[in-house]
């Protein structure tokens, strides 16, 4: 499903004439199959966002391949690469990310609305996906009248409403408490097991990386496969 | 994204800002109303002045007169007839000098003419009493010959000389000339007048001439032509051309041109005033259009405000998978849209303003001027035509769109980690 070879990225920083290069990720190789879930954990900053942002394309590293489904992503231009997310990659973000002007239906409706599909098709996908998840009464509420758990399920929602094969989760229970942590956990569970929908999930946190079926640690820069006492 | 979620979208996002926008929508409005009313003071004095020259007769009638390579018109006269869209043409041959014409104790200087009066019914030319002249002792007189006639010899200080006031038709008329020397000539000749012309069609025009058939023309020249060796004659040809539509005056001018003619008309005296007031009109939409641009300053700050708002939005649109393309267009089409709206309140308050002021301004001119009747006053100040407002609205619209470019370039170039990065 995704496969990374030889991946590294450094950033510039500074003015002109005195740039500084700072590395932050050394020659990754990363693969993921069909189905699965594989969590990514390690210490802040040591360049887990910044590797999940190169995979969906926010980024176009320096070196190195990618392939997701096949396809050479990491040499996508703009267009590209965002006609390419819109098909194939679903995104939950730590602080939710929804649309303050949009209440949670239309928040979840945005993908469908971005694909071109007929209006009546987008409400009963909609509606069907909002039961589902358990938002069936929320729809009306805009993202400042949810609780942070309906948050993160309404993100969710949006992030699996065009059917994406892959979803990245960016510490997708990092504002959560854990009795909703929990909530949101088993959610992405059942739709892993149901839907088979691949997940890559950054997480701080070693309880949450326990819900998937393989483990990465990211290590100033490096990624290895396994627990953290492994990586050290 | 379909078209008509674009619009959803962009309407939401206008509705979440509605103060905003409308202050812009108002500086456009205000810009593309100031540019229509500006304008449209041009177009009305245009068509008042054209109105006014065009209400003439006269306007399809092209003078033609004789040059070195190309003498005496008259002998062309029925070529003239042959041309394309020529309704009619005229050889008056008047008298040199105005002949002193009496009817009793009354008397007056007139203008004689000698005409074609099947070609004169052409252009209008109509009786209002009795008949044209059959022989060469027979006259027809235009509808203000009676004012003319003024008894002189009964004037009191300070009074004004009495008209003639009876009826002309019957009435013998004597007819005495100056003669070379300049002296009036002994011989006189005597008239009846057997018919009156309609009067012009515009009031003020005052028709006092005297017409005859060109029988007359002998009995005249062989009575005051008194030096022998020079046989000048006493009338002179005035061929005036009648082209059936205002059109094609100037094809036909240009024709009689082309045989070494010299031509006059009205309408090449409208072909300049149109010239300037198409300069005119050019002047001041280019002034109504500063306005505009000082309008779009107002766009480019809301739109770059609103970019600047939705950045996380913006981000998040990207991050989902929206085309960069798609998040430019919706910016355009909002400021298209404050563009739009601003234009359409423009016209209407611009046709507001024009019916206003032609109502108002005749009134406070005349006012002004110490006159009392102020439908007198016939002038239009405002006209807005249907090219003003195509004009308007493309300047306006245009604007509003160029205005909303560089902001929108800006959204699409917003860098998704950085805006998800932005705290809510
Ligand atoms: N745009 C950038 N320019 C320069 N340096 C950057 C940029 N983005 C990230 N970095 C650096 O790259 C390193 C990795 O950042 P990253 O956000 O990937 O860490 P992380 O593992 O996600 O941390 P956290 O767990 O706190 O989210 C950091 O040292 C950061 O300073
Ligand atoms: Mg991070």
């Amino acid at each position: 499903m995704i496969e990374v070879l030889n991946l590294s990225h450094s950033f510039q920083i500074g003015k002109k004439g005195k740039e500084k290069n700072i590395p932050v990720l050394n020659d990754i190789d990363f693969t993921v199959k069909k189905g699965e879930i594989v969590s990514i954990v390690g210490k802040s900053g040591s360049g887990k966002s910044t590797f999940l942002h190169i995979l969906a394309g926010f980024i176009v590293p320096q070196k190195g391949h990618i392939l997701i489904r096949e396809t050479e992503t990491s040499a996508f231009n703009e267009v590209e690469s965002a006609a390419f997310r819109l098909e194939n990659f679903g995104f939950i973000f730590q602080n939710f990310q929804l649309m303050p002007g949009l209440n949670a239906f239309e928040n979840i409706e945005l993908p469908l609305k971005l694909k071109g599909i007929e209006k009546t098709e987008r409400r009963r996908k909609v509606s069907a996906l909002m039961q589902e998840v358990g938002l069936d009464h929320v729809g009306d509420h805009y993202p400042n009248e949810l609780s942070g758990g309906q948050q993160q399920r309404v993100s969710i929602a949006r992030a699996l409403i065009t059917d994406p094969p892959i979803i990245f989760a960016d510490e997708p229970t990092g504002s959560l408490d854990s009795e909703t942590e929990q909530d949101v956990l088993l959610l992405i569970q059942s739709l892993n097991k149901l839907r088979g929908i691949t997940f890559v999930m950054i997480t701080h946190d070693e309880e949450v990386a326990h819900v998937a079926d393989r483990m990465y640690t990211m290590h100033d820069g490096r990624l290895v496969e396994g627990s953290v006492q492994h990586a050290i | 994204m379909q078209f008509k979620d674009q619009i959803d979208f962009v309407r939401q996002h206008i509705k979440k800002n509605r103060l905003r926008v409308f202050m812009t929508i108002l500086a456009a409005t205000m810009g593309t109303a100031f540019l229509i009313v500006l304008a449209s003071v041009g177009f009305g004095l245009h068509d008042t002045l054209r109105g006014e020259m065009l209400s003439n007769r006269l306007v399809t009638e092209i003078q033609v007169h004789g040059s070195d390579e190309a003498e005496e018109p008259e002998k062309q006269v029925d070529k003239f007839k042959a041309m394309e869209n020529v309704k009619a043409v005229l050889d008056q041959q008047k008298l040199g000098t105005y002949p002193k014409i009496m009817l009793g104790d009354f008397e007056g200087y007139f203008e004689f003419v000698v005409s074609d009066f099947k070609e004169e019914a052409k252009v209008g030319f109509e009786l209002n009493k009795g008949r044209l002249p059959e022989n060469d002792s027979e006259v027809v007189v235009g509808s203000h010959f009676a004012t003319y006639l003024q008894n002189t010899t009964e004037v009191k200080e300070g009074e004004e000389m009495p008209t003639y006031e009876g009826d002309l038709i019957g009435q013998t008329i004597t007819f005495e000339i100056e003669n070379n020397e300049g002296d009036l000539a002994e011989e006189k000749l005597e008239f009846t007048v057997v018919g009156i012309g309609k009067e012009p069609t515009r009031e003020w025009v005052m028709d006092g001439r005297v017409f005859a058939d060109a029988s007359i023309i002998p009995k005249i020249e062989e009575l005051y032509q008194t030096s022998e060796e020079e046989q000048f004659s006493l009338f002179y040809h005035s061929i005036m051309v009648y082209a059936d539509k205002l059109e094609n005056v100037s094809q036909i001018a240009k024709a009689i041109e082309e045989d070494g003619f010299y031509t006059y008309s009205v309408a090449s005296e409208l072909e300049q005033l149109d010239v300037f007031f198409l300069a005119l009109k050019a002047g001041l939409i280019f002034v109504g259009t500063i306005a505009i641009l000082i309008a779009s300053i107002g766009i480019f700050n809301t739109m770059t405000m609103a970019v600047t708002e939705r950045t996380r939005e913006i981000g998040v649109m990207k991050a989902i998978g929206a085309n960069p393309k798609l998040i430019q267009r919706l910016f355009i089409m909002e400021s298209a849209w404050i563009g739009i709206i601003g234009t359409i309140i423009a016209i209407i308050i611009s046709y507001g303003v024009s019916i206003i002021a032609n109502y108002l301004l005749p009134i406070i001119v005349t006012s002004a001027l110490g006159g009392e009747d102020s439908s007198e006053l016939n002038i239009v100040f405002s006209v807005i035509p249907w090219q003003l407002i195509v004009i308007a609205s493309c300047i306006s619209i245009g604007v509003a769109v160029i205005s909303g470019w560089r902001p929108a370039r800006k959204a699409t170039n917003i860098d998704v980690i950085q805006a998800l990065r932005q705290e809510l």
